[in-house]
C-alpha cells in the first residue's frame, strides 16, 4: 500500500491558518505521507509542520464555495484551516483521515525519520539490565541476570533480559509465571539502598474460584522476605473488582498461603474511566462560558484531580512501607501494566533522589514503563478529542506525569528537570518522530526492529541543544525522601499542560524567558570571567606601558 | 479602665504551644495588655508574640485538669495552647476574650507602640494630597484642589482636600454634595495621561422615586467630557438593586438628565454576602477530609472566586472605557466606599504602570482606600473565624488584594512588589501595631490624633531593610496597560493567604530564595564587568593621549 494512493490532493493554495496566540496566516497547504505542511510563502516565511499522527479529530464545515477544517491535536492544540473550494476541502479532510487510519507499525513516521545530525544507534542502550545489576552490586549481591525470557516465551510483555533474586532459580520463575496473568511473575522494581527493602511488581495470581495455589509462587515471595520479616501486597483494585476477578480466574494472594505478606488495598481507576475523565477535563478547559461555578463544577465532574490524588496516595503508601515500616512491597492490579506501574514508578520518584535527575528519570521511564510493558500504542492511539469509539485508550502515563508535576510544584528545588520535560514526554508518547514510545512492549519492538530502524527519543533529548531546555535552574540535589501533601487543597490543575493553548499560560512563558535569560547570563558569566581575566591582563600591560 | 483588671492570671508555666508545621514548644505563657507571649526561656527557640487584636475567636476544651485553648487568628492562622490547671485555663481564656474585643480605639496597641527602629521617612507625610496633585498639575491644568471639605462638614467620609474640575467652584460642590448619598460628590480618582481621560468616583445620586435632578451635579460630571464625546457611568449594583434604592431615596443617573452618559450596571456583591463567602472559603480551606470532590464543591459553594471575577471584570470594563474608548468614567454603587473603590483602584493597577511600583501602590492605597473613606475599622473588626453576629464586617479590601494577586500572577514581571507585600497589607488591615488602618475615614483619624500618637505603617515599610523583603526580583518596568484574563480557568485560589497555615511552604521558600540568590549574583557580576570595562576604556584613552605626541 502506497501513501500516495491515500493522498487525493497534495497541495492547496490560499489556505488561511488559524492558530492559538498568533494572527491568521494565508499560505499553501501540502500533505505528505506523515506531515501536514503549511507555508506562508511570503517574506518572513512561516512554516508549520504537523505530524499527522498528532491529529486526534478532523472536523469539517462546508459552505457553498469554501470549507473549514478544524484539526484537534493529541497535544490538545486546535488548528483551523479555511480552504477555498469545497472539493479541495473534502479531499484534504479525507486524505488526512485515510492517513490517520494507517495503523501498521512499520508505516509509522519514526521508520522514515532520518535526521542527518543524529546517529541511529545512540540512546537505545541508555538503560541496560546488566548495568543496572552492576550498580546494584555495590549494595547487594542478592541478584543475578536471567535469560529465561530470551525469546519472550515466558512472558510476552517482559523484556528478554531480567534481574532476578539469586536465591530463585529459573524453573521456579517459570512456574510462577504460569500462575500469574500474562506470565508477569513478581519482578524487582526498586531496591531501597538505605535499608535493603524492595518494591516488586507483578500481575494478579490466577487463583480463580477454586482457590488454586502455586507452591513456587508462594516460595518465590517467601524467599524474597526473610522468614521473620513483614511484607505487604498492595492491590490496586477495589474488593469488588477482586471478587469479580476471582470468578474470571484471577484473584489476589490469600494471607494464609502467603505467610508474612499482609494485604493492602488502594482502588485506582483504569481504562475507560480515565479516558472519559481526560475528555471531560479537556472539554472543561476549553469551555468558553465565563462562569466560575460552571468551571469549578466541570473540573470537579471530570474527577481528574481525584485520580491524581488516589495515585499519589497509593504511591505514598508504598513509599511509607519501604521507608518508615522497613518492609518490602509487592504491587499489582490485574494485568500489572497500568496502575501498578503508576504506583511503583511514583514511589521511586518519592524515595530515590537518583530518579529525580534528568537521566535518572529517563531510566525510570525506560525501566518502569517501556521495558515493564506498558502498552503505549494501545493507550495513546487517541487523545481527548477523538470521536472514535474507545478501545484501549487511557491516559495512564499522562496521569503519572501529572503526579510528577504535583511533586515538582511542591518541591521546586528537588527535581533536576522542569515542567517542559514532562510536557515533552506527554507529547512524544502520543505522536513522535522517534521510535521510543512505539509498540506495546519489548517483544513488539524487537519483532519490528525498532531499535535498528528508528531513532531513540533519549538521544535527541540528551543532545546538547535540547538538554538545556529541560533543566530546572533551581535544582539542588535533595537526598531525602520527598513526602508530598495529598490534601485536596494541595493539588492543582496542571495549567502548563491543560491551558497550554489558551492565552492563560503566556504569562508563565514570560517568567520562564526571564529566568532563562538569567540562566543564560550564568553561561555568559563564565565567558565574562574569561573576558575579565583578559581585561586584567591588558590592564596590567597598559599599566606597565604607562610606568615605562 | 486598666488592663490589669482584665488580666486575672498574668503568667502560667508549662504551657504547650502547637502551631502548624512547627515543633511544639513548652514554655511560659504571659499576658500583657496587648500581647499573648509564649516563651520557652531557652536560647534559639523563638518566642510567640501574638497581638490580642489579631485574635478572631477562641475555643476552650477540658480533659481532666488540662485545658486547651484553640485560638483562631484574623490572619487565618490557628494555634493551640495546652494549659495545666482548669482555673488558669479559664482565666486566660476570659482575659483573652476581653482583651481581644476592646471597644475603645484609643486602647488599641498602636497607641502604646513605640518603634524600635529609626524612622527614616515619616510615613504620615509620605503621600500628601498636595504632592500627588503637583504631579497631576504637571500634565494637565484642568483640575484644582478644593478645600471645601476642610472641616469634614460637607462629606464626613472625604478627606479635607479633594481634586475637582477647575471650572467647578466650591458653591456648586456644596449643592452637588446635597444630591449625593452621604455627601460623596464626584471627585477625581485617576487621570490617564495617555489620552487625558479620567475616572471619577462618587456615591449614588439621591434621585428618589420622583426622579429628582440636580443641574449642578450634571454640570460637574459633564465638565470632564470632551466636546462631542460620551462618558460612561459604571454602577456596581444590578439594575434591580439600583431601582430598589430609589424607594429609599437613592437611585441612579437617568438618561434624560445625563444624555451624554451611558450607564452600565456591573453587579458586585457587598458586605454580608462577601463576609459569608469569606467564612465559607476559609472553612473549606481548613477542611480535613481527603476528598477532592468535597473540596472543589466547597470551593465552588463559597463563591469567592466568582466575586474575584466580578470585581476584575468591572475593573477591566472601567479601564477599557478609559483606555480603548477614550471616554471618561464615573464609578459608584450606593455609598461609594466599597465596591466603588475596588473598581477604581484595580482599574488603576491595570492602566497605570506607576501604581504597580511599591511607592505607587502605597500611594494608591492611601488615596483610594484610606483617604477615600473605606471604613477599615468596621470592615476588619472580625475575620473569617468569628462566630459573633456580623455587623459591618466585609473582606472588601482583602478581595481587592486578591484581585491584585491574580493580576500579579498573570503578569509576574510587571509588579515591583511581591506576594509577601500583599499579604503584609492584608495582615495589617486586620491587626497591626501601626495606626494607618485605624478609624473609618480621615475625619475619625484626625479626631484620634493618629499622626501624633501612633506610627504610620509606611514609616516602617519604607525602610530599606524592610523593603528588601517585598521587592519582586523579576520586576521589569512595563509601561503598558496590562489586560488580565478574567476567564474562570485563569483565576486561582490565593494559596499564599488561604492555604498558608495548612501547607508547609519550606520548599517553596527555598526555591524563592534560590531565585533571589541567582538574580543577585547575576547583578553583582554584571556590575563588576561594567566597572572593569569602564576602567579599560579609560586606560585606553589615556594610552591614546600618551601615544599621540
Amino acid at each position: 500500500m502506497e501513501f500516495s494512493e491515500l493522498i487525493k490532493v497534495s497541495k492547496v493554495d490560499d489556505v488561511v491558518l488559524y492558530r492559538p496566540f498568533v494572527a491568521p496566516v494565508k499560505g499553501t497547504l501540502c500533505i505528505s505521507s506523515h506531515h501536514l505542511l503549511f507555508s506562508s510563502g511570503t517574506e518572513g516565511t512561516m512554516e508549520l509542520w504537523l505530524l499527522i499522527r498528532n491529529i486526534d479529530a478532523v472536523e469539517k464545515r462546508l459552505m457553498a464555495s469554501s470549507g473549514t477544517i478544524t484539526l484537534k491535536c493529541k497535544d490538545f492544540k486546535i488548528l483551523q484551516l479555511d480552504i477555498t473550494g469545497m472539493e479541495e476541502c473534502l479531499n484534504i479532510a479525507s486524505s488526512i483521515e485515510a492517513l490517520l487510519s494507517q495503523n501498521s507499525l512499520d508505516m509509522m513516521y519514526p521508520f522514515f525519520f532520518r535526521p542527518t545530525y543524529m546517529n541511529m544507534l545512540e540512546g537505545w542502550d541508555q538503560y541496560s539490565p546488566e548495568r543496572e545489576l552492576a550498580m546494584l552490586a555495590d549494595h547487594t549481591d542478592a541478584f543475578r541476570i536471567s535469560y529465561i525470557n530470551k525469546d519472550f516465551a515466558v512472558c510476552f510483555s517482559y523484556p528478554s533480559v531480567l534481574i532476578v533474586p539469586k536465591s530463585i532459580d529459573d524453573e521456579v520463575l517459570k512456574k510462577s509465571a504460569k500462575f500469574r496473568q500474562g506470565g508477569r511473575f513478581p519482578y524487582l522494581s526498586y531496591y531501597h539502598k538505605k535499608n535493603g527493602k524492595m518494591i516488586f511488581r507483578s500481575s494478579q495470581p490466577l487463583i480463580g474460584p477454586n482457590v488454586r495455589r502455586c507452591k513456587e509462587d508462594e516460595g518465590l515471595l517467601g524467599t524474597i522476605v526473610g522468614s521473620d520479616e513483614r511484607a505487604y501486597v498492595l492491590d490496586t483494585r477495589s474488593s469488588q473488582s477482586i471478587q469479580q476477578a476471582k470468578v474470571m480466574g484471577g484473584g489476589t494472594e490469600s494471607t494464609s498461603n502467603y505467610r508474612n505478606w499482609k494485604r493492602l488495598q488502594k482502588a485506582l481507576e483504569r481504562g475507560r474511566i480515565l479516558q472519559e475523565s481526560l475528555i471531560k477535563l479537556v472539554e472543561a478547559c476549553n469551555d468558553q462560558s465565563h462562569n466560575m461555578d460552571r468551571w469549578l463544577s466541570k473540573l470537579e465532574n471530570s474527577k481528574w484531580l481525584s485520580h491524581v490524588q488516589s495515585i499519589l496516595n497509593a504511591a505514598c503508601m508504598v513509599a511509607q512501607c519501604v521507608e518508615r515500616e522497613e518492609a518490602s512491597v509487592l504491587v499489582h492490579g490485574s494485568e500489572g501494566t497500568d496502575t501498578t506501574l503508576q504506583v511503583t514508578s511514583l514511589a521511586q520518584v518519592i524515595l530515590d533522589p537518583d530518579c529525580r535527575t534528568l537521566m535518572g528519570f529517563q531510566s525510570l521511564i525506560e525501566r518502569e514503563w517501556l521495558q515493564a510493558g506498558h502498552p503505549f500504542q494501545a493507550r495513546c492511539t487517541r487523545s481527548a478529542y477523538s470521536h472514535a469509539k474507545l478501545k484501549q485508550e487511557a491516559p495512564t502515563f499522562l496521569l503519572f506525569l501529572d503526579c510528577c508535576w504535583q511533586l515538582m510544584r511542591q518541591f521546586p528545588c528537588s527535581l533536576e528537570f522542569n515542567e517542559q520535560f514532562l510536557i515533552t514526554l506527554f507529547e512524544q508518547a502520543y505522536a513522535s518522530s522517534f521510535g521510543t514510545f512505539l509498540a506495546n512492549n519489548e517483544k513488539e519492538r524487537f519483532n519490528n526492529n525498532v531499535k535498528e530502524k528508528t531513532h531513540s527519543l533519549w538521544s535527541w533529548i540528551n543532545s546538547q541543544s535540547e538538554h538545556k531546555r529541560y533543566i530546572n535552574p533551581f535544582y539542588s540535589r535533595n537526598l531525602f525522601t520527598i513526602w508530598p501533601s495529598i490534601q485536596p487543597q494541595s493539588l492543582q490543575l496542571w495549567q502548563g499542560l491543560f491551558f497550554r493553548w489558551n492565552s492563560l499560560t503566556q504569562h508563565k512563558n514570560e517568567v520562564w524567558n526571564a529566568i532563562n535569560n538569567i540562566i543564560n547570563c550564568e553561561f555568559w558569566h563564565s565567558h565574562k570571567d574569561k573576558e575579565r581575566h583578559d581585561l586584567h591582563l591588558s590592564l596590567n600591560t597598559t599599566e606597565e606601558q604607562l610606568s615605562k | 479602665m486598666e488592663f490589669v483588671e482584665l488580666i486575672k492570671t498574668p503568667r502560667v508555666d508549662n504551657v504547650i504551644l502547637h502551631r502548624p508545621f512547627l515543633p511544639t514548644v513548652e514554655g511560659t505563657l504571659c499576658l500583657t495588655g496587648h500581647h499573648l507571649i509564649l516563651s520557652s526561656r531557652q536560647d534559639n527557640t523563638e518566642e510567640l508574640w501574638l497581638l490580642h487584636s489579631n485574635i478572631d475567636s477562641i475555643e476552650k476544651r477540658f480533659t481532666g485538669s488540662m485545658g486547651t485553648i484553640i485560638i483562631r487568628c484574623k490572619d487565618l492562622r490557628i494555634i493551640q495552647l495546652d494549659i495545666p490547671g482548669m482555673d488558669e485555663c479559664l482565666n486566660i481564656s476570659s482575659s483573652i476574650e476581653a482583651l481581644s474585643s476592646l471597644d475603645s480605639v484609643t486602647l488599641m496597641y498602636p497607641f502604646f507602640y513605640r518603634p524600635m527602629f529609626e524612622v527614616i521617612e515619616e510615613g504620615w507625610h509620605s503621600f500628601l494630597p498636595e504632592q500627588e496633585f503637583a504631579l497631576l498639575n504637571s500634565v494637565t491644568d484642568e483640575w484644582r484642589l478644593s478645600y471645601v471639605n476642610k472641616d469634614y462638614s460637607l462629606c464626613p467620609s472625604y478627606p479635607q482636600i479633594v481634586t475637582v474640575p477647575k471650572s467647578i467652584d466650591d458653591e456648586l460642590l456644596k449643592k452637588v454634595a446635597m444630591f449625593r448619598y452621604l455627601g460623596r460628590f464626584p471627585v477625581l480618582s485617576y487621570y490617564h495621561k495617555k489620552n487625558g481621560m479620567v475616572m471619577m468616583r462618587s456615591s449614588q445620586p439621591l434621585t428618589g422615586t420622583n426622579g429628582r435632578r440636580c443641574k449642578e451635579d450634571e454640570k460637574l460630571i459633564n465638565a470632564t467630557l470632551r466636546a462631542g464625546k460620551r462618558g460612561y457611568i459604571i454602577d456596581t449594583r444590578s439594575i434591580n438593586v439600583a431601582q430598589q434604592a430609589r424607594a429609599r431615596g437613592g437611585g441612579f443617573e437617568q438618561e434624560v438628565h445625563y444624555p451624554q452618559w451611558r450607564r452600565i450596571h456591573k453587579s458586585i456583591e457587598r458586605c454580608n454576602i462577601l463576609q459569608e463567602s469569606f467564612i465559607k472559603l476559609v472553612e473549606a480551606c481548613t477542611d480535613q477530609s481527603h476528598s477532592v470532590d468535597r473540596w472543589l464543591s466547597k470551593l465552588e459553594a463559597s463563591n469567592w472566586l466568582t466575586h474575584v471575577k466580578d470585581i476584575l471584570t468591572a475593573a477591566c470594563l472601567a479601564a477599557q472605557c478609559v483606555d480603548r474608548e477614550g471616554a471618561s468614567v464615573l464609578v459608584h454603587g450606593s455609598e461609594g466606599t466599597d465596591s466603588t473603590l475596588q473598581v477604581t483602584s484595580l482599574a488603576q493597577i491595570i492602566l497605570d504602570p506607576s501604581s504597580r511600583s511599591i511607592r505607587g501602590f502605597e500611594a494608591l492605597i492611601e488615596r483610594e482606600w484610606l483617604q477615600a473613606g473605606h471604613p477599615f475599622q468596621l470592615r476588619c473588626a472580625q475575620s473569617a473565624y468569628s462566630s459573633s453576629k456580623q455587623k459591618a464586617e466585609a473582606p472588601t479590601f482583602m478581595l481587592f488584594l486578591d484581585c491584585v494577586w491574580q493580576i500579579q500572577r498573570q503578569f509576574p514581571c510587571s509588579f515591583e512588589f511581591n506576594e509577601l507585600f500583599l499579604i503584609m497589607l492584608f495582615e495589617h488591615s486586620y491587626a497591626s501595631q501601626f495606626g494607618t488602618y485605624l478609624g473609618n475615614n480621615e475625619a475619625e483619624r484626625q479626631r484620634l490624633k493618629l499622626q501624633e500618637k501612633t506610627v504610620s505603617l509606611w514609616s516602617w515599610v519604607n525602610r530599606p531593610t524592610e523593603l528588601e523583603r517585598f521587592v519582586n526580583p523579576l520586576f521589569e518596568a512595563n509601561s503598558l496597560v496590562i489586560w488580565p484574563s478574567v476567564a474562570p480557568q485563569s483565576l486561582q485560589l490565593w494559596e499564599g493567604v488561604f492555604l498558608r497555615w495548612n501547607r508547609s511552604s519550606k520548599y517553596l521558600d527555598e526555591a524563592y530564595e534560590e531565585m533571589i540568590h541567582i538574580i543577585e549574583q547575576n547583578k553583582e557580576l554584571q556590575t563588576k564587568v561594567n566597572a572593569l570595562r569602564r576602567q579599560l576604556a579609560e586606560l585606553e584613552t589615556e594610552d591614546g593621549i600618551h601615544e599621540s605626541p
